[in-house]
């Protein structure tokens, strides 16, 4: 069978005229890219931060204005939503150049950028610009050093943070509920110093026929909600998450401390709104905010914009403790720079990171939406103390704040604490037993991973 | 001129080859190379590792989870649909004032993007502000946790998808209904078949190579499960995570690309092995219905 010829020719037509298309239209993209923009853009000096959105990085947009001002450095803070953002600062990573110089990473990545070459190893230039003594020994630990208490940095302080308690002021000052209180529990209604004393105030004000509830706290199941959640209470009851001496989980995970822990997280997500066995962090300020809710369990870097609604009828209080023994989750994250820039860039990232960590530029930090410092001279300060009814809670937490693993693996320790333990509160599976298969993952993935021998 | 004509018919064909063969053939192969590697989404450098991904995969209690978890979402998905879409074709078969109107109005959830429906069913399922809780509510009803609890997430997935996927079974079926000559409904009329007996013996034989068609294409398509999983409850969640979610989790979160390209493999195979039974049957339903 043959083609006719006319329809041959209109063939090799349409190939010529869609060439020419694809010719005309590259012709375009580049006469569009030439024009002074990219050259200038070149020659000016900047760099680009990621974080995800949140007030802080606000904060840190504005001080990277007055770096500008004082080096000619452009800071451009790109902030990224937090459900999305590991995902994207990874995907990042694996490519031959990031878009971003330096990355506020949480704090659990900082095994994953250490090991895999991902982060600028800063030892030795970073203890030349900064006094180390000055960065709060649990910030350095969790924060920056990579292993833990190495002495070996792969970022530096930025946003430092602790889950601390924000209560409703007047209703622990109302009268009438004072009294209700009295009469019902025997002792004063005041800020909960223990765990079960927190129980009790919440069961007090736990009314949800009035829409008025006792407590929420951290408990998603996306990323890390309800791990940061627990911990507070696993650590406090005297359970832990592993052995850091050795990594062993076994034997340290599954005692009947961790499972006391998580029985009684799950018996508070029952004195919270409906569906507090599942809220975000987003989620549990919503529910301070719309004010229904007599206390919350969140990280201090929400508390700013809390205050700033509700002023005097907030307080603010750290993580209650049981028996002798408190523990805050520790948030916040450090800044890295990329190794998939050019050195250049690198050398800017460092300019701007030893700037922000001057003495001075950290009292300005803490007067930034929700910043808050690692820096210990700032933190020991009676005028950082005064300044806010957060900022004192927030100093007496960062002397208790631990985290959760930070190894090269934590995702899947963290997705594998996240289901188990989400199991155990949804009443899935017994806590101990879910306690045990968990111990049983970590291992299985630590071993994989040359982390447990 | 032979010859011409075959470098004409290269020249047309050779785009489409060189997209399959970039976008389909070696994406798969390059899927195969990882599955034995264990390559990480950062870091440079991977090593070969034999089978041991593979071996992981079956022996992974979290996969045979999601899988039967998978098979479940498609069996009452897919079943669901069809019910009711084939239902809401007959119902709309015969000609009535407004009917187009009602159709495109039937259409507009198979419309949206099923991340934005997963989202908006969120809000709409919320078990404090949601405005199914807040009906039951004012109703006096008791108002269930649609989204966390754990007896009911897993249905609520279901239900959103069935509510956006019916359209698509109905125009299906609405096509294949239509395609059945009335003459053959005419013959029936004469011999006074009644209803029952001209369903069963006419309109449900004749659409049904159209209907599994339609099936197939569902069942493919609900095999991939991922936007509304990854909107309503996130890839991790015990109670309803399936095989796409459990790979994105592998892969994205973890950073295990090579293990994450052993399980895409399995699943390949079973999802491969599923359609050629599937579809053979099909062939053979359409050749005792003699269809074309």
């Amino acid at each position: 069978m043959t083609m006719p010829t006319a329809f041959r020719r209109n063939c090799y037509l349409l190939l010529i005229l869609g060439a020419l298309l694809g010719a005309v239209s590259s012709c375009n993209k580049e006469n569009k890219e030439k024009p002074g923009d990219a050259a200038a853009d070149k020659s000016a000096k900047s760099i680009v931060i990621w974080w995800f959105q949140w007030a802080p990085a606000d904060g840190l947009a504005e001080l990277g204005k007055e770096f500008q001002a004082e080096t000619g450095i452009a800071v451009n803070v790109e902030q990224i939503p937090l459900s999305s953002y590991q995902d994207k600062v990874f995907l990042e990573f694996g490519g031959a150049r990031t878009r971003f110089d330096i990355v506020v990473g949480d704090s659990q990545w900082i095994g994953r950028g250490a090991t895999k070459g991902l982060f600028v190893d800063l030892t030795d230039w970073f203890k030349s610009v900064v006094d180390l003594n000055t960065i709060h020994p649990r910030a350095a630990k969790y924060l920056c050093e990579y292993p833990e208490g190495s002495g070996r940095w792969f970022a530096a302080p930025c946003e430092t943070d602790a889950v601390g308690v924000a209560y409703r002021k007047d209703w622990f000052d109302d009268a009438a509920e004072r009294v209700q209180f009295k009469k019902k529990y025997g002792r004063e209604l005041a800020v909960p110093a223990t765990w079960d004393e927190f129980k009790q105030t919440a069961e007090f004000f736990h009314r949800p026929d009035q829409k008025r509830y006792g407590c929420a706290m951290p408990s998603d199941r996306e990323y890390d909600g309800l791990t940061m959640g627990v911990q507070n209470l696993l650590w406090a009851f005297g359970g832990r998450w592993h052995s850091e001496e050795n990594n062993n989980v076994k034997g340290f995970l599954d005692t009947p401390a961790s499972a006391a822990a998580v029985d009684f997280f799950r018996d508070l997500t029952k004195l919270g709104p409906k569906g507090a066995e599942r809220l975000n962090y987003g989620q549990v300020l919503e529910s301070f905010t719309n004010g229904s809710t007599a206390m919350i369990l969140n990280y201090f870097a929400f508390f700013p914009g809390i205050y700033k609604q509700f002023g005097e009828r907030v307080g603010f209080a750290v993580v209650p403790g049981k028996d002798g023994k408190r523990v805050a989750s520790l948030g916040g994250q450090g800044m890295s720079i990329s190794t998939k820039i050019p050195p250049e860039q690198q050398e800017l990232a460092k300019k701007f990171i030893a700037w922000f960590s001057q003495r001075k530029i950290q009292e300005k930090w803490i007067t930034k939406p929700a910043g808050f410092t690692a820096n210990t001279e700032v933190l020991k300060s009676t005028a950082f103390r005064a300044q806010t009814p957060y900022n004192g809670p927030f100093a007496d937490s960062v002397e208790t704040m631990r985290d959760f693993w930070n190894v090269p693996v934590y995702n899947e320790l963290l997705a594998a604490t996240q289901r188990y333990v989400g199991m155990a509160v949804d009443g899935e599976m017994p806590t101990a037993q879910a306690l045990a298969k968990l111990a049983e993952e970590k291992e299985r993935i630590l071993t994989e991973a040359g982390l447990l021998k | 001129m032979a010859k011409t004509d075959g470098g004409m018919k290269w020249a047309l064909v050779a785009p489409v080859l060189l997209l399959l063969i970039t976008f389909n053939v070696f994406p798969l192969l390059y899927n195969i190379v990882l599955s034995f590697t264990n390559a990480e989404l950062v870091g440079s450098g991977s090593r070969t590792v034999g089978g041991a991904n593979y071996g992981r995969v079956f022996a992974d209690p979290q996969f045979a989870g999601a899988l039967r978890r998978t098979a479940l979402f498609v069996t009452c998905a897919v079943g669901a649909e069809l019910l009711l879409g084939f239902s809401v074709a007959l119902a709309l078969q015969r000609a009535f004032r407004g009917k187009q109107a009602v159709v495109t109005a039937l259409l507009v959830p198979m419309m949206l993007s099923p991340a934005v429906i997963g989202l908006f069913w969120n809000l709409i399922l919320n078990g404090n502000y949601g405005i199914v809780n807040q009906t039951l509510g004012w109703l006096g009803l008791p108002q269930p946790q649609w989204t966390t609890d754990r007896d009911l997430k897993f249905w609520s997935i279901l239900a959103i998808d069935i509510w956006m996927w019916t359209p698509f079974m109905m125009l299906i079926s609405l096509a294949g209904l239509g395609a059945i000559p009335p003459s053959i409904y005419e013959a029936a009329e004469i011999d006074r078949a009644g209803r029952l007996r001209v369903f069963f013996k006419i309109t449900l034989p004749m659409a049904a190579p159209v209907l599994a068609l339609a099936v197939l294409f569902r069942a493919t398509d609900a095999l991939k499960q991922f936007d509304l999983v990854m909107a309503v409850t996130g890839p991790n969640d015990s109670s309803t995570q399936t095989v796409s979610t459990l790979i994105y989790q592998i892969v994205f979160r973890d950073g295990k690309v090579g293990l994450g390209a052993a399980f895409a493999c399995v699943v390949l195979v079973v999802v491969v092995a599923l359609a050629t039974v599937f579809t053979r049957q099909l062939d053979r339903l359409r050749s005792s219905e003699g269809a074309p």
